[in-house]
């Protein structure tokens, strides 16, 4: 049953003459696309563009009506669809975790179906667990309804990881989580990307995260690629009005100096407050329920610091106390303007500010959410 | 007086009727309800079947074997038949296609083969629809094995239907008595059953 692996790494993709139509209107028209191995390449586009349906043709999901799709010069139509997508890793947006599978299950079934013995597997869904920053003794036997959504998000993430394969797949795996889990999230993910060192095809419609993560970006739009190149290039040598359009970065900034940290902040919510002298377990199982991934440590009216899931997680004692394990988190005012606090969040490497007024906190500061309501 | 042996004799023989019929509905219906899966012929009469031989009254449908099949067992599993497969066929179909279309398209995508993707998507969700249509079927197979005493099907029917004849309390209640206890066992033992395969899905 085990079969072979079909590439032990990927060294091109390539898309030749590509159409897909459905009924008069064309999905994907004539695309010509090269995909190196070992890059993470993001499709970007409005929906209705055909990034989707570009990725979805890599693993056969959606057969094209003509043209020729190959990987490592091998046709895909050559390929027996199921064995090809086993050596694919594959995310997608609403996660897809099986309900009715413990999280073990979930991540250890193609391996199961591979013909891999219980004990292999077992190791396997380990170290993939640990991998995500998730302790396999206290998740590997819950069911996807007792996660957060984060946590899924990470699960989702291991699943597709469990055969190893050389090519991921990925369709907005960020898209339905909240600005400041997807902030978290990603920057996990770089860390991961880069650990893996593997070839991803990444699609999202949210630029940022396209600049943030992609080595190249193929901009699509009306089922045609516009243009494909590093994001430098994109902002440099826009091909047409549409791509200055999407990566026109130096626009935002036009205001950027009358702007105050108040105008561009979210409100401060109560749910990422969590009391110093809570211990580590109790946060877990209480961040699980509020669905967050960071929370803010508070000694009665002081702010001492902040927490993330993975911090916690990767504590050794759970008996430890957040007072103990908070990292301090920049603060601003917010009569602050919004080129300061940026700059300053920029120069320590971080994307998380609380805004405090006269010792109460007001508001948060996410790096790419003031980009984003610049736009 | 009926003695406690008649009595015995007759609650084995209805269980032994009851679960036969359970048992070959069950075998029946699962591939039926999954072969309405790839046809939608096949599922429009299935469901239509359903609908009509619910509305038609139990007595009805044991009195109709009659002039087809004549007295006895095999008549009376026919009759009984009839009625529990339905529940069944039509609460498997409708656990199986209930299952979110977004993870049977997340199954294809990693690579699960159409058998696979019945095996250890569809069917485990299915499962609470589908307990709930066999246990609905044995309390229907239950009661009707009361009336297929008509037949000659024997059972804890032959006791009741003595009973109401000749105005006898006791014996008939010795014949309605165990019938109801074993209707609550049916349903108990269902319940447990289907605890014991579905997981739990939410938190605690």
């Amino acid at each position: 049953m085990q079969s072979k692996r079909l590439f032990d790494r990927i060294d091109s993709i390539r898309f030749t003459g590509i159409t897909k139509r459905y009924g008069n209107s064309f999905a994907v028209k004539d695309l010509d696309l090269e995909i190196k191995g070992g890059e993470l390449l993001i499709l970007i586009g409005p929906s209705g563009s055909g990034k989707t349906t570009t990725l979805r043709m890599i693993n056969r999901m959606i057969e094209q009506d003509s043209g020729n799709v190959t990987i490592n010069g091998l046709d895909t139509k050559d390929v027996d669809p199921v064995r090809l997508r086993r050596n694919i890793g594959y995310v997608i947006q609403n996660i897809g975790l099986f309900p009715h599978m413990t999280i073990g299950e979930n991540i250890g079934l193609v391996p199961k179906l591979e013909g891999w013995e219980k004990k292999q597997q077992l190791e396997r869904i380990k170290t993939l667990l640990n991998f995500v920053s998730l302790p396999p003794e206290m998740f590997m036997d819950r069911y996807p309804g007792q996660l957060s959504g984060g946590q899924q998000q990470r699960v989702g993430l291991a699943r597709a990881m469990a055969m190893d394969p050389p090519l991921f797949l990925m369709d907005e795996p960020f898209g339905a989580l909240d600005p400041i889990l997807r902030k978290q999230l990603q920057k996990e993910f770089l860390k991961i990307k880069d650990e893996i060192n593997r070839t991803i095809v990444f699609v999202t419609h949210d630029i940022e995260e396209a600049l943030v993560l992609g080595d190249r970006i193929a901009i699509m739009n009306q089922a045609e690629l516009v243009q494909v190149g590093p994001p430098e290039e994109l902002i440099f040598n826009p091909a047409n009005d549409l791509v200055a359009d999407i990566v026109d970065t130096q626009r935002k900034f036009k205001h950027m100096d009358t702007l105050r940290v108040k105008d561009l902040m979210s409100p401060f919510e109560n749910k990422y407050v969590l009391e110093g002298n809570t211990e580590v377990c109790d946060a877990v199982d209480e961040m699980t329920k509020r669905e967050i991934e960071n929370a803010f440590v508070f000694e009665g009216e002081k702010l001492l610091g902040e927490v993330t899931m993975v911090d916690l997680m990767k504590c050794k004692s759970k008996s430890q106390k957040l007072i103990d394990i908070a990292r301090p988190i920049k603060t601003f005012q917010p009569k602050d303007s919004v080129a300061f606090a940026l700059s300053e969040l920029k120069n320590s490497g971080e994307y998380l500010a609380v805004v405090m007024n006269s010792g109460e906190p007001v508001g948060i500061l996410v790096s790419d959410e003031v980009l984003l309501k610049l736009i | 007086m009926v003695v406690l042996e008649t009595v015995l004799d007759a609650t084995w023989e209805h269980v032994v009727l009851v679960y036969t019929t359970l048992f070959v509905s069950i075998l029946v219906s699962i591939p039926l309800a999954f072969a309405a899966l790839y046809s939608k012929k096949l599922e429009l009469v299935v469901m239509k079947f359903a609908n009509l031989v619910q509305a038609v009254p139990s007595f009805a449908v044991v009195a109709i074997m009659v002039p087809l099949l004549g007295i006895g067992f095999t008549p009376a599993l026919v009759a009984i038949m009839l009625r529990a497969l339905l529940p069944i066929v039509k609460n498997t179909y409708i656990g199986l296609t209930n299952v979110d279309p977004a993870l049977i398209d997340y199954a294809e995508g990693v690579g699960l083969n159409q058998w696979q993707i019945h095996r250890y998507i569809r069917l485990p969700n299915a499962y609470p629809a589908m307990f709930a249509g066999i246990k609905f079927a044995g309390i229907l197979a239950n009661s009707i094995a009361v009336l297929t005493a008509f037949i000659g099907s024997g059972g804890l029917g032959e006791i009741i239907f003595q009973g109401l004849i000749g105005y006898n309390t006791n014996t008939l209640l010795s014949g309605a008595i165990p019938a109801i206890m074993l209707a609550i066992f049916i349903d108990l033992s269902f319940t447990i059953l289907e605890k014991k395969v579905t997981p739990v899905h939410a938190g605690e």
